[in-house]
Formats: C-alpha cells, structure tokens, sequence
C-alpha cells in the first residue's frame, strides 16, 4: 500500500470516528482539513486567476486598465482595519450592483416568463392522465407563500392545495437526497474496503 | 459619504450592466465584457480576504492559548499547499496535487458521508406520519425510495413510472411555483438594490 | 455496551448494510431512465470532432457521487472522438477536474491542446459565465498549465458559446442553474447536467420547459450511463449497496413510526 492511501484511510477512519463522539482524532482531521482546504484555494485563486486575469497582463503586457480592478480588489482589503473598513464598499457595491443588473432580465425572462409560459398547458395529457403541471397548482403553492392577507376561505383553501403540492416536492426531494448521501458514503466505503484494507477487488 | 459613494456607484454598475442586455454596440460590449471581468478579479481578492481572515483569527486564537493544538494544525495545513505549490508546481504529480487527492479530497468527501448516518438517523426519529401533509411528504418519499431500489426485479415497472410520475407532474410543478416565486423575489430585490432602497449590504457604520 | 446510543444502533447497521452488500460484490441490472437516455443519445448523436465544454461545478465533498458520473461521461464524450474544453466555476473542481480529463483522455489516447484542453478556475461564475459567452480567450488568457489560449491548436477555432456544440455541467449544488439562466438564457447555448441526485428535482421545472436539454444524476445515473455504454464502473459497483441502504431507509421510517403509533395509543389508554 502507497503511503498516500495510508494517510488517507487513517484519515477518513478519523473522521469518522465523529460517529462514535467529538474526539482529539476527529478534531486533529477537522482542523488539517480546514486549514488545508484553506490554502488550497489561496494557491489556486492566486495561480489560477490572479496571475492570469490581473497580474500578468498588467504587469508583463501592460494592460493598464487592469489598474481599475487592482484598486477595487484592493480596497476590499479596507475591511482588515475600522477606519478603512468603508473603503470596502465600494468595491462590493460594484459586484453588488452589477450583479443586480444582470440578474433583473435573467430572472424576468428565464426564471419568471419561461417557466410561467410553461404552465398554460392542458390539465389532461394525451393519454388521460392528469397534468399538474398547470395554472392550479401554481397558484396554489405561491397563494401559500402569499402573507399580505391572512390565510382565510378561498385563499386558504387554495393554499391549501399548495401546500399538499408541496410535501410532494419535499418529499421527493427527501428520497433524491437521501440517495445522494447514500452514494457519497458508498463512495468512501468503496475506498477504504478495496484501496485501504484490500477487501474487495 | 461613506454610503453614498457606494449607493452610487451600485447605481452606476447596475443600470450599466441592466442597459447592456438590450445593445450590441461595440462600445457597449466593450464596457459589458470589462466590468465581468472586474467583477471576477474582485471577487479574487474576496476570497483572500476571507483567508487573510482566517489566518489573523487563529493567530489571534492562539496567542489568547484558546485550543492552541487545533489551531496549530490549521495553520500548518494552510501554510503546506502555498508552500508545495511554490516549490514544485501544480501539476499531475506534484506534492500540491498529492496533497490534494490524499488529504483533503478524501476527509471533505468523508465530512460529507457523514451525513448519510444523519439522514438515516432522522428518518427514524423525525419522519412521523402527524398529519396529512407530512404524510403526503412521507408516501412520495416512500415511493421514490423504493422505486430506485428495484433488488433483483421484485419491484416490477410499475413503481419506476409512477415515482417519474410523481416527479414529472406534481413534483416538478410546485418546483416550478417555488421557482417562479424566488425569480419574482430576485426581480424585485435586483430593482430595489440598484435604485438604493434596499441597503442592507452596506452593514452598519 | 450500555454507553451505545440508539442513534449509534442505527449508524452501525447503516454501516454494516453498506459494508456487507459492498464485499457481496454483486452487480445489478438497472433500468435506464428516459433522462439519462436522452443525455446519452444527445452525445452520441454529435459527430466526431464536435466540441463539449464541461463545467466541473461541485467540490470535493460530493466526490464519490459525482466521479462515476463525470467518468462515465468523459468516456463517452472520448469514446465518440469529440473535442473537450474543461472549466470549473468552484476552485474544488477544479483539480478534480483536470485529473478527471486527464485519466479518461489517457484511456483513449487522446492529446492534449489537440482533443481535450483543461482551462482551469474562475470566480464569480454568473460574471465567468457571461464572460465566456463574450470571449473564452479573454476569460481564459492561458490554461490550467499555463499555456498561452493561442498556443492550443483546439482552441483556435473556439471563439465563444457559439463554436461549442453544448455545455456539460457537472455540480453538485445550483450552479448550473446559472448555466441555464445565464449561459443559456443570454447566449443560446445547450446546457446539460450530470448532477447529484440531491439536485435532480431542482432542476426538473428547466428540464420541463425545455430550458436544459438533459440530465441525469447520481450513482444510480451513473450505473444507467455504464449501462449504455456497455462498461463497468462505479455506479454499477455501487447499485446493491445503494438499493440496500434505501430499504433499511424505508425500514427506519416504518420502525419510527409504528413505535411513534404504538406510544399514541398507549398514551391515549
């Protein structure tokens, strides 16, 4: 066995452990993995995008409108002391702002329009099954999330509906995740029974 | 003027970056394409302040002897991947990628497993047919669970089409309802940013 | 044996269910869905040389489930000659994502800068997104390894969303949800999902509506998609501990709620 699946079968099983109880091995893991995990993004953030998209072409190609952006990543570094920490601001309201921007006709047409346009459908489908993909439960489950008015006769009763619509949802969302999670430990069994103890082949 | 400035130039970004969708001018694709990748270059400089951070708090930490150990071994494990990657790169091989396959993929991975003991854990103790919609919420999981559990063919097709069905028809559409929801929400807390009623990412002085 | 709680029984017969049918080492036939066949027939309809750009959209957490997936389709996408561009939208994947291209491409010979390049890392991905569709080359001035955009013969002819045939996003959260909204919405481009299971359901309502064009997702996916391309891998491996681990599910919900009855009643009495 490699050193480096040693290493790592010691630490999955460490992990773990956090089955049992909290103990020194987890926390020993927890931490290494926070603080590697840490580093790693610094090293690709910086090598991976910095350089490319910043450093080298200001630096090595003088593309001096990089100027701009430096500044602003720059002073988001303000929040490191009170007194600069305003300085900050400014370079999130840039994201903030143009974030908005584009999100306004993203969310209008693509999340609002299309999606409602694919509700006026028929209620009954071609080979008679009931569609509900239509404008009753739409209204149903958004008259659910409507709190200007309190939740009373037709409303409520609608609502209602909504709400019944919605367990569904959660509920196959509960059996999707379920399998997800499932899949992640089988993975992490797959390794420490066949790479780690050699159990299977 | 502390918040001014920013309220403006929020203002600014947002109405620019609103304005572009509907022109192709060269100028506008120009302004369009440079502030995207102003807006990636700053979100950068972000994520390192957010390490910056974490460095100077468990600096901080351990000068105070607060779980000095743990925090010890943080550090070191942050200072250990800048260090290989100076030192022999990032690519296939190197003690960057090492590092990465052999410790940090296979803890996060690990943290994550964990949670397949929780869910289980909680469907035993939460999952509790109280009422008509939890029990709404229990029968399709039910049946989407069993339907994806078809052991040597003792769940005939049946129970793979109504669980698509279920995931098709009702499923799907309070999805979408949820989906129209959050998009109308977004819309209008966009507008409201831009135009600078809604504040509060300028936290407090 | 006193200091077991009944939270430690129930971690341990998961661990024994999972454990036992994994050494069984049986492998089951699955029942190819129509979203994974149609994920499938989509690439295998692409006529060799076409360009994929796959999006390595998840973190190192999800690993297991989304590495049978990812490695199913690659080799597909290899298998049937077609051109690859790798990015990534989180910096997990991105690593992950260039061993993953880079093991598949070996397997099938492939060159790099010729059939497959890896581009690496950027932040912000509604802003890359949108980048791209302007201009990959500005997005990405050089790759992963750091060569120069110009120097990769594959990317001379890629401009932006326009000279690429279809996205393939692999994540494990909401990003491709961008992929869709953004990359999709504003540029035109055919956006595809290898998900994990978690997140099939959030995206069924863009599936509907014909915003995505296919998906598939999970382990269970991924042994569909081994099934159709006629290999074996982990999703097969995984099917009867997974198909195990959902049946002793179903049997804590049922226990918990008999004995949820069961006290009711007594408590009625």
């Amino acid at each position: 066995m490699d050193i480096g699946t040693l290493i790592a079968g010691v630490l999955t099983l460490a992990i773990l452990s956090f089955l049992y109880r909290d103990n020194p091995f987890y926390k020993f893991a927890e931490s290494l993995l926070i603080g590697v995990s840490i580093g790693y993004i610094l090293v690709i953030t910086f090598n991976n995008t910095l350089m490319a998209l910043l450093f080298e072409p200001l630096f090595k190609e003088s593309d001096l409108w990089l100027i701009i952006p430096l500044l602003l990543g720059l002073l988001m570094w303000g929040r490191f002391h009170k007194k600069t920490a305003f300085l900050s601001r400014i370079s999130i309201a840039v994201m903030i702002g143009s974030g908005a921007g584009v999100a306004i006709p993203a969310m209008l047409k693509e999340r609002t329009l299309k999606q409602m346009s694919n509700t006026v459908v028929s209620l009954v489908n071609a080979s008679g099954m009931p569609d509900f993909t239509g404008i009753i439960v739409i209204l149903g489950v958004i008259s659910y999330f409507y709190f200007s008015r309190e939740q009373k006769g037709a409303l409520g009763k609608i609502a209602k509906v909504g709400t019944y619509f919605l367990m569904i949802f959660f509920g196959t969302t509960f059996g999707y995740t379920v399998m997800s999670r499932m899949s992640t430990f089988i993975g992490r069994m797959e390794f420490l029974l066949s790479d780690f103890l050699k159990l299977i082949h | 003027m502390n918040r001014k400035v920013p309220l403006a130039v929020c203002f600014i970004f947002g109405v620019v970056m609103f304005i572009q969708y509907f022109s192709q001018h060269p100028t506008a694709r120009f302004v369009y394409k440079s502030i995207l990748d102003y807006w990636q270059i700053i979100f950068a400089f972000t994520l390192i302040l957010g390490i910056i951070s974490f460095v100077n708090n468990n600096i901080s930490q351990i000068k105070r002897g607060n779980n000095t150990f743990y925090r010890i071994v943080a550090i070191s494990g942050f200072l250990i991947m800048p260090v290989v990657a100076l030192g022999w790169g990032i690519k296939t091989g190197s003690p960057f990628m090492w590092m990465f396959e052999n410790v940090q993929a296979p803890m996060q991975s690990t943290v994550f497993a964990l949670l397949a003991f929780f869910v289980a854990s909680a469907s035993y103790r939460g999952f509790r047919a109280r009422s008509i919609p939890a029990t709404i919420l229990l029968l399709s999981a039910l049946i989407i669970l069993l339907s994806r559990s078809n052991i040597g063919g003792i769940f005939s097709d049946y129970l793979p089409n109504i669980a698509d069905w279920i995931r098709n028809y009702p499923s799907m559409s309070a999805r979408r309802a949820i989906l129209i929801g959050i998009g109308l929400g977004s819309l209008t807390t966009s507008l409201r940013v831009i135009i600078g009623i809604e504040r509060t990412w300028l936290g407090k002085d | 044996m006193k200091h077991l709680k009944s939270r430690h029984w129930i971690f341990l017969g998961l661990f024994l269910v999972i454990g036992i049918t994994m050494i069984l080492n049986v492998k089951l036939n699955v029942r190819v869905s129509p979203y994974t066949q149609k994920m499938f027939d989509y690439i295998d309809s692409l006529p060799p040389g076409s360009i994929l750009l796959i999006s390595f959209d998840h973190e190192a957490s999800s690993l297991p489930e989304i590495r049978p997936l990812a490695l199913a389709v690659l080799r597909h996408a290899f298998k049937k000659d077609l051109r690859l561009i790798g990015v990534s939208l989180l910096s997990e994947g991105t690593v992950i994502g260039y061993r993953l291209m880079q093991k598949t491409a070996k397997e099938y010979h492939k060159v790099y800068g010729k059939d497959y390049v890896y581009l690496g890392f950027r932040p912000q991905y509604v802003a890359a997104i949108l980048s791209m569709g302007e201009s990959l080359k500005e997005t990405y001035p050089q790759d992963y390894l750091g060569n120069k955009y110009d120097q990769l013969n594959l990317l001379k002819s890629v401009k932006n969303y326009n000279n690429i045939d279809a996205v393939i996003s692999i994540a494990d959260g909401s990003l491709t949800t961008h992929w869709i909204e953004y990359g999709h919405g504003r540029y035109g481009v055919k956006i595809l999902g290898a998900v994990t299971a978690a997140m099939v359901t959030t995206y069924d309502p863009y599936l509907a509506s014909g915003q995505m064009y296919a998906m598939t997702g999970g382990l269970r996916g991924a042994a569909e998609y081994e099934e159709l391309l006629k290999i074996s891998g982990g999703g097969a491996r995984g099917m009867l501990a997974q198909s195990s681990a959902h049946l002793y599910v179903i049997f804590l919900i049922i226990v918990g709620n008999l004995s949820y009855f069961i006290t009711k009643r007594k408590g009625r009495k």
